[in-house]
């Protein structure tokens, strides 16, 4: 039986470590691109550490590196910020995430979380003393976020909206009209956004990635958060960013102070080597995520297990319920019966103790293991029923 | 259209003036500074080496929340032999720098205790650490050293607070608790069952040094930069040394705000491990005749301190002198009137314009 004391991220790293006693573990949860960081940025890293290791490292950044950010969210996310004011550098988007919870929350005031959620936002709000206000969604709508839902929720003291886009863990995209809607409310109730655009360069089908601060009016009262650790396989370097309205960040600047100080000098020069580099690296790694989506949805359809269809991301949110077990106890009777690491909805928030979640982050190779392993567990399991 | 809810922020904001207590550079700004924490180090090519082959081999992923195996085990030793408290890897956190280092004790320790007393002078960083989330505070008196005294620390412990923020050697003017002093305080730490964050970062630029761990090694959290002097002040990196209980909560934090330390910083830091023993003693040694022969010309102006890479003056109309020496303003660690110098071999302290005034 899984632990009943565990949960949340204690959770999951009973399970890694679980995970980690078996020679042959195939990882399937954990949220780490398998491809290494492409090699021009190791190289630019390598440079930096011979001439760049001792400069000064400010707590907002190193300008240079300011400036390539806020080209990248021009170019990709559609809006102006201004390098000098209007962007600080993180220890990926980790610390950015920690950083706009503290800057826009303090104790007890609310934000509204649609969840499932990144579960380290639970945690995040719980270290500022805030509360959250849940927004609940299921696959049968694809996970969508409901706004007329998040209008009858706001209480007197919600002061921000979460918004997190494609979602960890459900991979799901806010639509336009949806995403309108939404920043339309939170300038009508004058709510602080937070948007998490960490996944924005992984879109699947149709869909499209829209940054709450491109529309219009939006920009003043959103701070943004993004990291080279899914885009560019990066997870190592810790490195992100936060970009929003110069009176907000000046704010952000000294909490990041405050928090750790600077950024790694060398992991900065490896991130403007990525952004202002060439991007095929990332194409061809969304490209493999997009084949690879299809191998698990192809191998869920097989095994019976709905789940959303993952419109962008890296993973995949599927609901087990019929299995009549909680999450918890069916990922450790798939780990311990075929060594294969999926992650337990539970991890993510106990009102998801139906769903696992499944990342594509394992070469094409060993997802298609994984995926046969999983599926002979889940016939034993099925038949001990 | 102004947003009120944003009016509130900046205005609750403004008034954090904990948070908002500037602090001198990590690093320096450029040839002429003196005020950085951290002074301009050549580098070893052998740790530049071993931190491209950890890139060029994959090690560019996710890893331990609290540091990579190696890097902990080595600074668990470095720790037990330099300052005589028997460490193991699952003492030690690796910090993305000393900042995370003061953060993650003074919040994640400090949230379970009723009050926790710091020193009226004392880091800047410090200040800013306890800005983010508020907490109970004794401020502790200090000597014409800037240390706290023996009797203050009595009396804030008398009067209920139950984690200590200490620096020995001061972040300001480098001067350490003598070994009976630490004693004394690990004794009272004992009577009153208190947990004492340890700042020995600047230990290694001190020839007799006595950490608080070597006495009460079990309510001891020893903090510091990972191996200062390396050249690796700009890339980040420092430790934690805590009982095994108390390292678990503020892992837990480190995690939701972190997840780890940088690969490239930790590989360096692996090498600086091993050349370590070798390479400090003369860059101590070298400091030290820097240093001096500051203290000579600068005479009574100068604030014993024991650490050879900084040097503390009493220099009236501060501000000008800050301004024009780039120095560390004592007014931000809680001293008006003096100067922080970092002492480098590569620079000559400026002592006809400290003497200028
Ligand atoms: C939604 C979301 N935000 C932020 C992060 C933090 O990523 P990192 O700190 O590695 O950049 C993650 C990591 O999984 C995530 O899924």
């Amino acid at each position: 039986m899984a632990n009943p004391v565990k949960t949340g991220t204690n959770l999951l790293y009973a399970l890694i470590a679980q995970a980690r006693s078996y020679s042959d573990t195939i990882i399937m949860g954990r949220g780490d691109p398998d491809f290494d960081t492409p090699p021009h940025i190791v190289e630019a890293a390598k440079r930096a550490m011979v001439e760049h290791h001792a400069d000064y490292t400010p707590p907002e950044g190193l300008l240079s590196l300011r400036e390539a950010i806020a080209a990248r969210v021009q170019r990709v996310n559609g809006f102006a910020v201004d390098p000098a004011t209007e962007v600080v550098v993180t220890n990926g988007g980790q610390e950015a995430l920690m950083l706009m919870i503290l800057a826009a929350l303090g104790p007890g005031d609310s934000i509204i979380v649609p969840e499932p959620n990144y579960n380290t936002y639970h945690d995040a709000l719980k270290f500022a003393r805030a509360d959250k206000i849940s927004i609940p969604s299921t696959a049968a709508t694809n996970f969508r976020t409901d706004p007329d839902k998040v209008r009858a929720a706001l209480t007197e003291r919600t002061r921000a909206l979460l918004l997190v886009s494609p979602n960890n863990p459900t991979a799901s995209v806010i639509q336009r009209a949806d995403l309108e809607a939404l920043v339309a409310l939170a300038q009508e109730r004058d709510l602080v956004i937070i948007a998490d655009d960490i996944y924005d360069l992984f879109i699947y089908d149709d869909y499209k990635h829209i940054s709450p601060a491109s529309l219009p009016g939006a920009k003043e009262r959103t701070l943004t958060l993004n990291a080279l650790s899914k885009s560019f396989s990066m997870t190592g370097w810790r490195l992100g960013w936060i970009v929003g309205p110069a009176n907000l960040m000046a704010r952000v600047r000294e909490l990041k102070a405050a928090i750790t100080g600077g950024t790694s000098i060398i992991s900065q020069y490896a991130g403007i080597a990525a952004l202002t580099g060439p991007q095929e690296p990332v194409q061809m790694m969304a490209d493999a995520y997009k084949r690879r989506r299809k191998i698990v949805m192809d191998a869920l359809d097989e095994m019976g297990i709905h789940y959303g269809v993952p419109q962008g991301g890296q993973f995949v949110f599927a609901d087990i319920s019929f299995t009549g077990m909680d999450s918890a106890e069916l990922a450790e009777k798939i780990l311990t019966d075929q060594h294969v690491l999926v992650y337990p909805g539970s991890a993510f928030d106990q009102e998801r103790a139906q769903y696992i979640r499944m990342t594509f982050l394992q070469p094409e190779d060993k997802l298609r293991e994984g995926l046969e392993r999983m599926r002979v567990a889940m016939k034993k399991i099925m038949g001990e029923r | 259209m102004s947003s009120q809810t944003i009016a509130r922020i900046l205005d609750a904001h403004a008034q954090n003036t904990l948070l908002n207590t500037p602090a001198p550079p990590l690093t320096a700004r450029n040839a002429g500074d003196l005020s950085a924490d951290s002074l301009y180090a050549p580098i070893d090519e052998r740790m530049i080496e071993t931190a491209a082959t950890a890139l060029e081999s994959g090690q560019t992923h996710y890893v331990d929340v609290p540091g990579i195996a190696p890097l902990r085990a080595a600074l668990a030793e470095t720790l037990t032999q330099s300052h005589g408290a028997a460490y193991a890897q699952p003492n030690v956190i690796v910090t993305a720098g000393m900042q995370e280092s003061r953060f993650l004790t003074l919040q994640m320790i400090g949230e379970t205790v009723e009050r926790v007393a710091v020193p009226k002078v004392v880091h800047p960083g410090v200040r800013k650490a306890l800005g983010v989330r508020a907490l109970k505070l004794d401020m502790l008196d200090v000597d014409a050293q800037m240390l706290p005294t023996l009797d203050t620390i009595r009396a804030t412990l008398q009067g209920g607070s139950r984690l200590l923020f200490l620096e020995s050697p001061s972040r300001l003017t480098g001067a350490v608790y003598s070994a009976e002093a630490v004693g004394q305080i690990a004794a009272l730490a004992a009577e009153y069952d208190a947990v004492v964050i340890w700042d020995q970062g600047l230990a290694p630029w001190t020839d007799e040094y006595t950490s608080l761990a070597a006495h009460a090694a079990d309510r001891t959290v020893a903090i510091g930069e990972a191996f200062p002097g390396s050249g690796l002040g700009s890339w980040m990196i420092g430790y934690i040394a805590a009982p095994e209980a108390l390292v678990a909560p503020m892992q837990s934090q480190k995690q939701i705000m972190a997840i780890c330390t940088s690969t490239a910083a930790q590989y360096a830091a692996l090498e600086a491990s091993k050349l370590y023993a070798d390479a400090q003693p003369s860059r101590r040694a070298r400091l030290k005749v820097a240093r001096q022969s500051a203290v000579d010309a600068l005479g009574a102006a100068v604030i014993p301190g024991a650490a050879a890479n900084i040097l503390a003056v009493r220099a009236p109309h501060t501000q000008a002198a800050v301004a024009q020496l780039q120095a560390a303003d004592g007014a931000d660690f809680g001293a008006p009137d003096v100067l922080r110098l970092t002492v480098s071999v590569e620079t000559a302290l400026p002592t006809a314009a400290i003497m200028g005034g």
